[in-house]
């Protein structure tokens, strides 16, 4: 290696470094700026916009997870006792087990040697469902009585969108223990498993603790929303005649209040709602037809008892549990 | 840059954190450190020392120790909300790493970037807001300046 050792002697000053690999191999390397840098770089770059994004992975795939101490801190966050198997029982969709099934059935074992013995969410998700409706009912026709009854169940089915209930699901770390066979979770796979784990809280804990995790977590949804944003109407005059009858008070009259710019294009008026002389509601439109049916709604509003000024819902804390002794558990190594 | 060129957001929680129950936002925290790196050294006092008292305190929090070789030690923080955040602990003392984990825990996970308001209401107004014609005395006809003797 007298040709190594000659060209290292001479070549240190330009700042090359020799790395003996082995005896016949000799690498090169400089601190330096590297000139395959750029061409490696666009290569890449240009190998993404073909491909486009890698796709995406499950949390579970990635490193650093451990099922069991990540639902005992699911459960811990939430600060509520969930009974370990019926928790795990939850994120399990029928989604997964099938394709688990084909993937077993794929490496070629046999099908009794290879049955998972996994069971799926199928029961806890419609009883999740079903305990989640009557709650949401129970709850709105509490916390506003003078609501009728379209009223209430606009808002309870509002709150049962696929939109709303996922948007909490992903917010609650849902989404990283659902095994589901698709990845991202699909909306559906994502609702009905956020309604098994609400069946699940109520075996373990009771419905008392299931009705207070939907009250902390879904109803607070609601706030900053218009009821009228949730509940179409198509004829709000029409259903505040309604529910003037309904109380025994006179037919509402409108009336002229104020207008401003009305040969102009921006004209503004205003228009209030008399019931025995005495003023209901006041409501301002482009036209008067768009005023009146302000003034009705601002009306029905007032009426049903869901203005933006009203009394706030009670959120008080429930009855603290005694901090769970899963927190030993929590620190199994990976 | 200037506020305009960079982002802003508003204030605002994940999820209405706090109005019903109070759930810490970090969902998992991961110490990546070297076992024998100089670097590391205030990472490998805090697993000594106070990862563990931390796990205790923070039962909803997944703690993960990752030794492996790399240069430079990192904290990798999940949030509820999908947002990672990596802070570098290179050359850190085990009180700072357990200050820098506080601060995390304490976080939502929501960006660091400019608050356009420092406050945010659901309910601006409890008396009706403000509009032009509030409080003022109706009148018939179009309004019109005062007479040569209401002036002054």
């Amino acid at each position: 290696m007298a040709s190594g050792l000659l060209a290292s002697r001479g070549v240190l000053t330009l700042g090359l470094h020799y790395q003996h690999v082995c005896r016949s191999v000799l690498v090169t390397q400089t601190r330096q700026k590297k000139r395959w840098m750029k061409a490696y770089t666009r290569i890449m770059e240009a190998k993404l916009k073909l491909e486009g994004p890698p796709p995406p992975k499950r949390r579970s795939e990635k490193p650093n997870w451990d099922f069991h101490a990540e639902v005992e801190a699911f459960g811990a966050r939430l600060q509520e006792n969930f009974q370990m198997e019926r928790l795990k029982a939850a994120f399990v969709n029928p989604c997964y087990v099938r394709v688990e099934q084909e993937r077993r059935g794929a490496l070629g074992l046999e099908p009794e040697t290879a049955v998972l013995a996994l069971k799926d969410n199928k029961e806890l998700r419609t009883r999740g469902v079903a305990l989640t409706r009557d709650f949401l009912s129970d709850w709105c026709r509490a916390s506003f009585p003078s609501l009728p009854a379209e009223g209430a169940s606009a808002l309870v089915d509002h709150l049962m969108t696929p939109e709303v209930v996922c948007h909490v699901a992903r917010n609650l770390g849902v989404e990283d223990l659902t095994m589901s066979a698709e990845v991202p979770v699909p909306d559906d796979v994502l609702y009905g498993t956020f309604c098994a784990v609400v069946a699940a809280l109520e075996e373990s804990s009771g419905p008392q603790r299931a009705g207070l995790f939907l009250r902390d977590f879904l109803t607070t949804q609601l706030i900053g929303k218009d009821l009228f944003d949730l509940w179409s109407v198509v004829n709000p005059m029409g259903l505040l005649v309604e529910e003037c009858t309904r109380r025994g008070l006179p037919l509402p009259e409108p009336r002229l209040l104020r207008s401003a710019g009305a040969s102009t294009v921006l004209p503004l008026f205003f228009v209030g709602l008399y019931c025995d002389k005495k003023l209901l509601a006041e409501g301002p439109g482009e036209t008067l037809l768009a005023a009146e049916e302000e003034a009705a709604r601002v009306g029905l509003r007032k009426l049903y008892g869901y203005t933006e000024n009203r009394r706030p819902l009670d959120f008080s804390p429930a009855p603290q549990l005694h901090a769970s002794q899963s927190n030993t558990q929590a620190l199994s190594s990976g | 840059m200037t506020a305009r060129g960079t982002s802003s957001r508003f204030l605002q929680s994940v999820l209405q954190n706090g109005v019903g129950r109070y759930v810490c936002q970090l969902k998992r925290i991961s110490l990546i450190f070297s076992k024998n790196a100089q670097s590391s050294l205030g990472a490998r006092n805090f697993i000594e020392e106070g990862v563990v008292d931390y796990a205790k305190k923070n039962p909803g929090t997944v703690v993960y120790i990752s030794p492996e070789p790399c240069r430079i030690p990192r904290l990798v923080a999940e949030y509820l909300n999908g947002n990672v955040k990596e802070e570098k602990i290179t050359g850190k003392t085990s009180q700072e790493i357990s200050d820098l984990v506080t601060k995390l825990t304490n976080q939502s996970g929501l960006d660091i970037i400019r608050i356009r308001k420092p406050y945010h209401t659901d309910s601006p107004s409890i008396q009706g807001q403000w509009h032009p014609f509030t409080n003022r005395p109706p009148s018939v006809g179009p309004i019109r300046p005062p007479g040569k003797e209401a002036s002054t």
